[in-house]
């Protein structure tokens, strides 16, 4: 016998299938969808439980998300799929309860979300770009449109163009999408940059005064930062708490209403280029988790040492206790709307604003993207009608979808910005997304067992750990604990979620979606057997044998 | 024994399960045979791309063993356990394999012609083993499997359809042959030009000529099963990459670095549907644009494939007199 060689593959000449949206791409698309630039936590979390640690407890959310993350890379690897949270809970636990969750926690719940970015959009973005350009240049011109852009009505208009650009943007080409991503992509990082340097120059006394400028420029009010520290004391702040542990594990879900979107790349599957390779997603979406943690930690280290922790229970006071002393121009101080009170540069402000405008933007894109994928994989499964689930053949994408999305948003954006109890009525949010996470964790932990096959030939399957456990049922477990905890946190504490009020009507509310989404796998499901097929069949594994 | 027939006024549906583009994958194969019985249908229809795409040489090492190299790594083969669960791993993912020594090895080393060979020898003589298996899983039912080349089989493998002696398989490829008391299965298994330069390509007027001949053989065009592997030109069920053919293998075409995507579908393939109306078309080809199209009447459907991870894809489609009562897409 010949010595040994290094023996080659032998290929023919046949078809080769190439895939989509690079693995970077996907990276850049979760940080982003995680709003790195709209961190809730800094002005919802301080005052709703003071004496926490804000650090400790963005550490903490990453803890908790990270084994949920890493459940989502053997799913993602296994059934590398559009559709992804759908696709996932279907295979595992079966098509009613799968489209139940996904349907009822997801595509009707995300509805809220595009409400929100076209909220971000105007108070976020828009108003405090002209507000802080009006303070800097002094041009009125520009106040005048901040304080229509932070108005309901401006809010309403700006909220049905952001979506409906949206709309033309993604109906057009994904593609396009994609391309317009990397420039809202470094804008957003500059931005980001931009506000991390003003708070890192600058320390406490001289971002009171700068403060005080500000929204003397914004408002005509004097001795801004004084009576916003008055209004604080009055509602009950303690600018000197003792640390609460408690409170700071609390700050976890706050925290992770941001970092679980971690995984939302899932929902494209189909159309991420080598997505059944498991390095490639556990870069998307462990890489992004970690990137977005350290840069919400950074601001949050940066705050302390720009405003100090008096100058961030006074930001937090405006939005949570509803301390109208400490807003300016009617917005909420986040970090972006303070970073611009910083400086005295129009220059700057317009690099922030654009980055903050921008980045709303991209919400609104990725509620439509995530929504739309899960809408086509149920109308193949057939439980949407047919209808949902056409693509166009000029554009190449689901402009059915889309336009029904977009039809559904309107009485939601108009609700959100005019109906007084509207925030009230959906406090559910933040329990409807995040269950339908800690419900995918579940599947991951079970996947071994009730889609056996499936996971045999998945790339995740040679991890296995002592007494040949699946690695993904331990982490998977760990992850529907710690988000379980998370999410039952969402559901009882009365400072992040449905208990905040004592009303009936929230809990009607996200029962009631949850009803919808039963009838109408019900009702789809009667229909195809009606012409001959059983919608089961959508989700059975065939055995080989 | 029903009394109404199958397919007509007032029958019972006739209900099929379509699936395509496996590409050598066993599981997946065997899937597809099982799906008979599992999803409860009265003919298995299959659309083309029978053959695999890779052949492992396992060579022998002169100190016992085996190395073989699959997905950018060299494996180490020890054991003839280990070597079973290599082969194992092979037929999930549709390669071919044969055991070597490094001689016989150098000797096919940049001889592509010899290596086509072997290709067609190894997959025609497991095209003739999947024949068998279908023959003994559907003896006894009534259940027909109706199988057919794509544009990635050669001639010499689709030859075993022919060749070996059959009751229940169907030999469909570029004939009009009967599905149930009123409809018939039109096969055409050719594709458009393609990057990769596969082995049974036509250009559109090739592929009219072809339909033409066919369909002059069926009666009512409106009760034609149209399954033909090429899905139609710019339909979406045919929307892929678009890659530079001047280099080896073909790359993707950026633009602003991002890839371009295009349809590849067929033209004449477009035109038979809107001309013919037939019941339904049934495609595959272009296995990440799974999805659904409207042509007149006709619905076309691909259902997409995912052999490589052993997943079985397909479409369940009930008929009735001409007309598609409903339908259902399978991941199994």
């Amino acid at each position: 016998m010949a010595e040994a060689v290094a023996p080659q593959v032998f290929t023919r000449r046949a078809s080769g299938l190439v895939r989509v949206m690079s693995p970077y791409s996907a990276f850049i698309y979760n940080i982003l969808t995680m709003g790195v630039i709209f961190p809730w936590t800094y002005i919802w979390a301080p005052t709703a439980f003071q004496g926490s640690s804000l650090v400790l407890g963005i550490v903490f959310a990453f803890v908790f998300e990270l084994p949920i993350a890493l459940a989502y890379v053997w799913l993602a690897t296994a059934l590398p799929r559009s559709g992804g949270d759908y696709v996932f809970q279907s295979r595992v636990f079966g098509g009613g309860f799968g489209f139940t969750v996904v349907f009822a926690f997801f595509v009707v719940w995300i509805l809220q979300w595009v409400a929100l970015s076209g909220w971000l959009l105007a108070s976020l973005g828009i108003a405090p770009t002209f507000l802080g350009l009006g303070a800097t240049t002094d041009i009125g011109f520009f106040t005048d449109i901040g304080t229509w852009a932070a108005s309901a009505n401006g809010i309403i208009i700006i909220s049905v163009a952001n979506a409906l650009i949206a709309l033309v943007l993604l109906v057009t080409g994904f593609r396009n999408y994609v391309r317009f991503q990397y420039v809202m992509w470094y804008a957003i990082l500059l931005s980001f940059g931009v506000v991390l340097l003003l708070f890192l120059t600058t320390n406490p006394t001289e971002a009171q005064a700068s403060l005080n400028t500000f929204a003397g420029n914004v408002d005509g009010v004097s001795n801004f930062y004084g009576t916003a520290v008055a209004g604080a004391k009055d509602l009950g702040v303690s600018f000197a708490p003792p640390f609460w542990l408690w409170g700071t594990l609390l700050v976890a879900p706050i925290a992770w209403t941001s970092l679980q979107w971690a995984t939302y790349s899932v929902e494209q599957g189909g159309e991420i280029k080598n997505a059944h390779v498991f390095r490639n997603q556990a870069f998307i979406m462990v890489g992004s988790l970690v990137a977005t943690a350290g840069l919400l930690i950074l601001l949050a280290l940066a705050m302390q040492k720009g405003i100090g922790q008096e100058g961030i229970l006074v930001a937090s006071s405006g939005y949570y206790l509803g301390n109208g002393a400490a807003t300016i121009g009617g917005g909420y101080m986040f970090p972006n709307l303070i970073a611009m009170g910083l400086t005295a540069s129009p220059i700057i402000v317009a690099i922030i604003g654009v980055g903050f405008i921008l980045n709303s933007f991209q919400i609104v894109c990725n509620c439509y993207i995530g929504t739309t994928r899960i809408m086509v994989a149920q109308g193949l499964d057939g439980l949407l009608p047919d209808w949902f689930a056409r693509v166009n053949a000029r554009f190449k994408t689901p402009v059915n979808a889309h336009i029904a999305y977009f039809l559904a948003a309107l009485p939601v954006i108009w609700g959100f910005n005019k109906v007084a109890s509207w925030t009230r009525w959906t406090l559910g949010v933040t329990f409807a997304n995040g269950a339908v996470m800690v419900i995918s964790a579940l599947a991951a932990a079970l996947l071994p067992y009730r889609a056996k096959k499936l996971y045999e030939a998945s790339p995740g399957a040679k991890y296995r750990l002592g007494g040949g456990i699946p690695t993904v049922t331990v982490i998977g477990l760990l992850g529907f604990l710690l988000g379980g905890f998370m999410v039952a946190a969402f559901i009882f504490v009365p400072e992040l979620g449905l208990a905040y009020s004592s009303d009936a009507l929230p809990w009607a509310i996200v029962l009631g979606t949850a009803a919808f989404g039963l009838i109408v796998y019900f009702v789809m499901r009667s229909v195809r057997a009606s012409k001959g097929v059983k919608v089961s069949y959508a989700f059975a594994e065939i055995p080989p044998e | 024994m029903p009394f109404w027939k199958k397919g007509t006024t007032g029958g019972e549906p006739t209900r099929i399960f379509y699936a395509c583009d496996i590409h050598g994958s066993e599981p997946t194969y065997r899937k597809f045979l099982n799906a008979a019985k599992f999803y409860e249908v009265d003919a298995l229809v299959f659309g083309g791309d029978l053959m695999g795409k890779l052949l492992i040489p396992i060579v022998r090492d002169a100190g016992g063993g085996y190395r073989a190299r699959l997905q950018g790594k060299e494996h180490r083969i020890r054991s003839e356990e280990e070597l079973k669960r290599f082969k194992q791993t092979l037929q999930t993912l549709g390669f071919y394999w044969q055991e070597m020594d490094p001689d016989e090895y150098r000797s096919y080393e940049g001889n592509q012609a010899r290596i086509d060979e072997l290709f067609d020898v190894l997959a025609k003589q497991r095209l003739a083993e999947w024949v068998a298996l279908a023959e003994e899983r559907l003896a006894g039912t009534s259940v027909r499997a109706y199988l057919c080349g794509g544009n990635d089989d050669t001639d010499v493998v689709l030859s075993a359809l022919e060749e070996v002696p059959q009751d229940r398989v169907v030999s469909a490829e570029n004939r009009a042959v009967p599905l149930d008391d009123e409809h018939v299965v039109v096969t055409v298994g050719y594709s458009t030009p393609t990057p990769w330069e596969t082995p049974r390509e036509r250009t559109d007027p090739e592929i009219a000529e072809v339909i033409e001949k066919v369909m002059a053989e069926v009666p009512d065009p409106s009760r034609a099963i149209f399954n033909f592997h090429c899905p139609p030109l710019d339909s979406s069920l045919d929307t892929c990459m678009k890659l530079d053919a001047s280099v080896w293998p073909p790359t993707p075409v950026l633009v602003n670095k991002q890839p371009v995507y295009y349809g590849a579908g067929s033209q004449a393939v477009t035109e038979a549907l809107e001309r013919f109306q037939p019941t339904v078309g049934l495609h595959g080809h272009i296995h990440e644009s799974r999805g659904m199209a409207r042509f007149g009447r006709t619905p076309a459907y691909n259902p997409g494939s995912e052999y490589g991870e052993g997943v079985l894809r397909g479409l369940i489609v009930a008929i009735r007199d001409g007309e598609v009562l409903g339908h259902q897409f399978t991941s199994g």
